[in-house]
């Protein structure tokens, strides 16, 4: 058996499809912060490659100089407040991952991030602690710890229910999942606007304010930071990036390890063996986007539980960003849940180069989401990339399983899409030398897959 | 009964019918559009994001149009006809670059045989981003508007625009479909005819139809399935962009803020539930249409009671709003739930065409 | 009249390369005026390469194309429809929910201006080939709504519309019913007769040997001869077809029946596409030790039948008992517990799961079985060494082993490791559902040695089968089915072929009687 070379392992294809992705979206980024420049007779050339600088290095900006010139360093308020907008990243992206490997397009995740919000929000607010400081709000002897445990566990399983149901919509009644779950994006708008709006909860104390719920903090509960302030002072760090890490793991022992992991695979890969196989795959699918609704509730509640954070409740007319920006996370992580955790953190970098794009220049931060949206569309035919870099002609194998989204749709999608394997896929098949063997040597069975693949196109009838 | 109906006509019947109008025509036209790119086999998630940018194409057209002073003579000698014409030339605008748009996700579902969904994805996250960057350089601020006055004193036809008096009555019909309307919906609903009389009755239409449901069956009888997909998906992309355009101008008084609060989805799933044909779709236009009025303007409808007052008769069932809001993606839930099962899809949609797979 | 070549259609020395393979090594075929030119060769031999290259789909590496003596380019169907070559592939290239006459005119459209179809010259004029030619067709229906025989009927006048001189028909009995080929023979040896051209692929000699004038065979991608079809026997065509005098017959023992191990009463299961039942009061038992066999035409409800009894679909009503044990309305799993196997029609769809790797495939039902896992865990060790031991057992060859995923295996080897998985369980019934699908002959002898020891071993085997050949050679006992219901119990011994084939159509039927 020969051995596979570095660039035909799939593993490094990956990785490489997606460095190419991101070196595109940002290569995007700049020609358009260029084209802008050269349009906006406010920009001067200096303005575009200052743009263009903070795309790529905005993590380490340090601002300006007395001189007006960009300064770049360590900054580990950047770094800091990278690893505390990646958490919300991550678990999006887990999310999406999770269904996607059931085959399953999780674009619902912002609605799944709402609930877990809403949940968490009512949670540790709604239960005094000991600690409360609202007026007209007694304390209460709870410790503000169980509060948030309490609290982060309710997101999550209001982020569960609210991804069951177009689970449930897609299994019962074979609605497709995309259209179910962006419906149940704005209802969760639509109903968490109303939770907050008929609530108590709305931030009177500060008057500057308004629209805004009341932070965590007055009530005593803030993920406990785990000493990374003290590592990246001045940011917003907190522990739920580790949490975020820890239930990647989790996820990815789940996928990989256990009979569950196999059976939600099983049904991704194809419903229809799965079902022959006896793997009860309505109930995955619902359990899949049960989980995937999890991650993205628990996305929502840590956000929320940093304690420094203030949630804008009047939402119906916006989704959070976070919960969409799951979906380039898991693509260009492949779906691998480690890899998600390093792909939340990038995209979270690219949140901060954007936000320094606009505190320092006349740029904006929605260049991020530009460049984000280039990376989407990349990893949309990443596998062509994955193709190319394999330098082999495996077009016609590769084509038709896109993405595990193309297999669950329709029936007709799994039927007669799959071609077989084409020859340079096994190089290693012992008789591709004899590749039209003699008559005479008919006795044993067929083992030339050229000639079976060919028997195979002829003999199809489906 | 008489009075019943004479009660309505008086009361907001007028506003009602005038109001669904305007929200069903952007959703039928959209609707169309994804008609027109399912058919030829290609998943059009991407209505969303082409609305967006024909809306935001258009509103910066009408912008800089203004800007130049073009139509600044015709608008001052009311000449309601040009100023139309301006709406139209918008129109056309809003459907190139929409067109032009859409082939992002041509290119990547045909060529690249790349995966619809995603792609579609990947342009409705594109739309928002590029849009909000470009008017916030532009204008400074998260909104583009008009250079100089609004959407009604330009593009609405009013009483005043024929020389009648605003309190002189001009009978039901013409209050309803002349008075405060935009000639725009109107041209909307021409397009729709004419489009779908396409689909049906001519040559390209019938072989647009039959590579959404078996390409390898076109493409034996000599069609030239990526043309006609490039044709259903560009199709598709101009229809987007003028529905984008028309609802900017409508509803949100032809401003751009990255957003037409998902209408486009909204048009899919109106797609779906008129199974992929036009007379259907129109109808269920028209159903959501209504119920997206009900929820914008629920607490202004009023009938008038015996004794001539305004009863405000959902205001007082005292609901709160964001039920309202909430109801037309509620709605569209159940009546996927419902049509579902029996809804068909053209066969061969969301599967990328490769000639070797026979 | 001498300058008229004798042959419209001449394909040289014809060579077509796919990476790795000659599917056709310098191929010759020459096409007479008027006449039925038979193409004769198993699954895999070439011929559908052959005639791809003819109808402009694929490009030749070496070799000519001459149409009347000219040489031609054939670059693409256009082409092809220029030449009037036309073709009706194996699998209808129809659009389901068009009408016959869109259908008919889809390519080659008349139109008025501004490309309005002009439908009513359309209809006059295919009702006019309809009638000269016989084939009638119901011209306004959809094509989803008629029959297969009637599908097959448009896709001729297809061709004759756009008034092609050569026509391919490509495998064109497959789905018909005896009486229906009878229809088909008649129809082509008429176009022959109005002077069409027709090439005519198959691998049945009987058909063969009752339409076709000439026979030109192939064998592994090669040329081996042509013949003129009265100078032949069935015997000398398929040895030139498989290059060995063929075992026709199974070599087997009589069988002894046991006891039932599978007992099927009333069974009901409702169509998907129409009203009325797929599956209608079917009644029947499958003992240990023999093979029963369900014959039939594709589409009259064997499908249904066997997703009922494997617990893929449930039925409305009736009663499915599993050795003693009632499984009516059991889940797969509980069915499968019970001692059912089952090898399934399609093995894409169905039997493999293509992007998982030949050992995950291999535990596929048995992953939850306490030698496979640890409270939820894998245990991978053992998944390999089973796997490992299945191919060694059932030599299932792929190109790493238990690691090789198992989209990029050959066909016959998919279908072996299918096999091996199946009949590894170990279960009193064997449900095995056109097992030799599109293999070549040296695999489906393997497959039918693999179903008659499973049968010598005390198992029931209850074998689906499209292929008369197949039900005659391998079963113990014959099940026809008919429109959903079983229309005959027969003993191969006892009836013929063509005896058969009347009960498959629907011509005869007998009244099973009460077990």
């Amino acid at each position: 058996m020969k051995k596979t070379s570095f660039f035909q392992k799939a593993g490094t294809r990956s990785v490489l499809a997606s460095v190419i992705s991101i070196l595109f979206g940002l290569a995007a980024g700049s020609l358009l912060v260029f084209i802008v420049g050269i349009f906006n007779p406010r920009m001067t050339p200096k303005n575009i490659w200052e743009g263009i600088q903070l795309i790529f290095g905005g993590l380490f900006s340090t601002g300006r100089s007395e001189t007006g010139l960009l300064t770049f360093g360590f900054n580990p308020t950047n770094i800091g407040n990278m690893l505390f907008r990646a958490t919300p990243l991550v678990l999006t992206g887990l999310s999406v991952a999770v269904a996607f490997k059931t085959g399953l397009f999780n674009i619902g995740a912002p609605g799944q991030y709402l609930a877990g919000t809403a949940a968490t929000l009512f949670i540790a607010l709604g239960i005094p602690s000991s600690e409360m400081i609202i007026p007209g709000i007694a304390p209460t002897g709870i410790p503000p710890m169980v509060v948030w445990v309490l609290a982060f566990l309710g997101g999550m399983l209001a982020g569960a229910l609210w991804g069951a149901i177009p689970g449930l919509l897609k299994s019962l009644l074979n609605i497709n999942e995309v259209l179910a779950c962006i419906m149940t994006n704005w209802i969760a708008a639509n109903l968490v606007t109303w939770a907050f709006d008929v609530s108590n909860l709305k931030n009177i104390m500060e008057g500057t304010k308004t629209g805004y719920i009341y932070k965590t903090t007055v009530n005593g509960v803030a993920t406990p930071k785990l000493g990374l302030d003290k590592l990246f002072p001045g940011s917003q760090v907190n522990g739920g990036i580790i949490i975020a890490a820890i239930l990647a793991v989790i996820v990815y022992i789940i996928l990989t390890r256990t009979t569950f992991g196999y059976q939600l695979k099983a049904c991704g890969s194809n419903r229809f063996a799965a079902r022959y196989a006896g793997i009860k795959d309505k109930r995955n699918i619902v359990l899949s986007m049960a989980i995937a609704g999890a991650l993205a509730g628990a996305a929502g509640s840590l956000y929320y539980l940093s304690g420094n954070t203030e949630f804008f409740w009047s939402t119906y007319q916006q989704l959070p960003a976070a919960g969409f920006n799951g979906i380039p996370v898991a693509l260009l992580a492949s779906n691998h849940p480690i890899g998600v955790v390093f792909t939340g953190m990038f995209m979270s970098m690219l949140d901060i180069c954007g936000l320094q794009l606009t505190n320092l220049t006349t740029y904006n931060e929605y260049i991020t989401d530009v460049i984000i949206a280039v990376i989407v569309y990349l990893s949309a035919f990443s596998l062509l990339i994955k193709t190319w870099l394999s330098g082999r002609k495996k077009k016609k194998d590769t084509v038709p399983e896109a993405a595990p989204v193309a297999q669950t749709g329709e029936e007709t999608l799994s039927g007669d899409s799959a071609p077989e394997g084409s020859p340079a896929d096994i190089p290693e098949t012992p008789t591709t030398e004899e590749a039209i063997p003699d008559a005479a040597v008919q006795d044993e069975p067929a083992q030339d897959p050229v000639q079976e693949a060919l028997i195979e196109e002829e003999a199809k009838t489906e | 009964m008489t009075t019943l109906f004479e009660n309505l006509t008086s009361g907001s019947m007028v506003f009602l019918i005038r109001q669904t109008l305007i929200y069903a025509v952007p959703l039928m036209i959209v609707a169309l559009a994804g008609i027109y790119a399912e058919r030829s086999g290609i998943i059009n998630l991407a209505l969303e994001g082409i609305m967006i940018f024909g809306a935001f194409i258009g509103v910066l057209f009408v912008r800089l149009v203004q800007q130049w002073g073009w139509f600044e003579a015709v608008y001052q000698a009311k000449n309601w006809v040009a100023l139309q014409g301006f709406v139209l030339l918008t129109m056309l605008v809003a459907a190139i670059l929409g067109a032009v748009f859409s082939m992002l996700l041509g290119f990547a579902a045909i060529n690249l045989k790349a995966d619809q969904t995603i792609g579609g994805t990947a342009l409705n996250l594109m739309a928002p981003a590029l849009v909000l960057f470009l008017v916030r350089i532009i204008a400074n601020q998260n909104t583009l508007q008009m250079f100089s006055g609004d959407s009604a004193s330009w593009f609405m036809l009013k009483k005043s625009t024929f020389g009648i008096g605003r309190t002189q009555d001009v009978g039901f019909f013409f209050d309803t479909f002349v008075n405060k309307v935009y000639p725009a919906t109107y041209v909307c609903i021409i397009i729709f005819v004419v489009m779908s009389i396409i689909l049906y009755k001519t040559r390209f239409g019938l072989r647009l139809r039959s590579c959404g449901e078996n390409p390898q069956a076109a493409d034996s009888l000599g069609i030239n399935v990526f043309a006609m997909r490039y044709a259903g998906v560009g199709i598709s992309g101009a229809l987007a962009g003028v529905g984008g355009f028309v609802y900017a101008l409508t509803t949100t008084n032809c401003t751009a803020n990255g957003d037409v609060a998902g209408f486009g989805f909204l048009a899919l799933a109106v797609m779906i539930f008129g199974n992929w044909k036009p007379l259907s779709v129109a109808g269920a236009a028209l159903l959501f249409g209504m119920f997206k009025c009900i929820a914008a303007s629920y607490g202004s409808l009023y009938l008038i009671n015996g004794a001539g007052q305004q009863i405000y008769f959902l205001k007082e069932l005292n609901i709160n709003t964001n039920f309202y809001r909430l109801l037309p993606y509620l709605i569209t839930l159940i009546v996927l739930a419902f049509t579902s099962k029996n809804s068909r899809a053209p066969k061969a949609e969301g599967i990328p065409y490769d000639k070797g797979s026979r | 009249m001498n300058d008229v070549p004798q042959y419209v259609i001449e394909m040289l020395h014809i060579t077509k390369e796919f990476p790795g393979i000659k599917a056709n090594d310098d191929i010759t075929l020459q096409l007479k005026k008027g006449e039925i030119h038979a193409l004769l060769g198993e699954n895999g031999a070439g011929k559908s390469t052959l005639m791809s290259v003819l109808f402009g789909l694929y490009q030749p590496e070496e070799g000519i194309i001459k149409k009347d003596g000219q040489e031609v380019k054939i670059n693409n169907p256009n082409d092809a429809t220029a030449l009037h070559i036309g073709m009706v592939h194996q699998h209808f290239k129809l659009i389901d929910v068009f009408t016959v006459l869109d259908n008919i005119i889809l390519g080659a459209e008349d139109v008025a201006p501004l490309g309005f179809l002009k439908r009513k010259e359309a209809r006059r004029k295919v009702l006019e080939l309809s009638q000269r030619y016989g084939l009638k067709v119901d011209i306004d229906a959809k094509v989803e709504d008629i029959t297969v025989g009637m599908q097959q009927r448009v896709e001729i006048l297809k061709m004759l519309y756009r008034e092609n001189e050569v026509l391919i028909f490509d495998e064109p009995t497959a789905v018909l019913t005896p009486q229906e080929i009878d229809e088909l023979m008649q129809i082509m040896r008429g176009l022959a007769a109005e002077g069409k051209s027709i090439l005519f692929i198959t691998h049945k000699l009987n058909e063969i040997m009752a339409v076709s004038d000439r026979v030109t065979v192939l064998r592994k991608g090669r040329y081996v001869g042509t013949v003129n079809t009265a100078d032949t026997t069935k015997a000398e065509l398929s040895s030139m077809m498989v290059g060995r005098p063929v075992q026709l017959v199974v070599e087997k023992e009589p069988a002894t029946p046991g006891k039932d191990v599978l007992k099927v009463e009333n069974l009901c299961v409702p169509s998907k596409l129409y009203k009325r039942d797929a599956v209608h009061n079917v009644s029947f038992t499958a003992r240990a030790g023999e093979i029963l066999c369900i014959a039939g035409i594709d589409g009259n409800g064997q499908t249904d039948l066997v997703y009922a009894i494997t617990g893929l679909e449930h039925p409305t009503s009736g009663k499915i008992t599993l050795m003693d044990k009632e499984i009516s309305r059991a889940s797969v799993k509980q069915r499968s517990n019970a001692g059912m196997s089952h090898i399934p029609e399609d093995r894409h769809k169905h039997g493999l799961i293509l992007d998982f790797s030949l050992e995950q495939n291999m535990v596929l039902q048995r992953f939850q079985e306490k030698q496979f896992q640890n409270s939820g865990f894998i245990r991978f060790g053992k998944v390999r060494a089973y796997a490992e031991d299945l191919i060694e057992q059932f030599d299932v060859r792929s190109g790493q082993g238990a690691e090789t995923i198992a989209r990029s295996m050959s066909g016959g080897n998919q279908q072996k490791a299918i096999v091996a998985r199946e009949l590894d369980r170990d279960k009193p019934l064997v449900v095995a559902v056109q097992p030799t699908r599109g293999l070549d002959v040296g695999a489906i002898e393997y497959i039918h040695g693999q179903l008659v020891s499973q049968r010598d071993a005390g198992k029931a085997v209850l074998l689906v089968s499209l292929e008369l050949d197949e039900v005659m050679n391998l079963s113990d006992r014959i099940l026809v089915m008919y429109e959903g219901e079983i229309v005959g119990e027969f003993d191969p011994k006892n009836i013929t072929v063509e005896e058969l084939g009347l009960y498959m159509a629907g011509a005869k039927r007998q009244e099973v009687a009460e077990q």
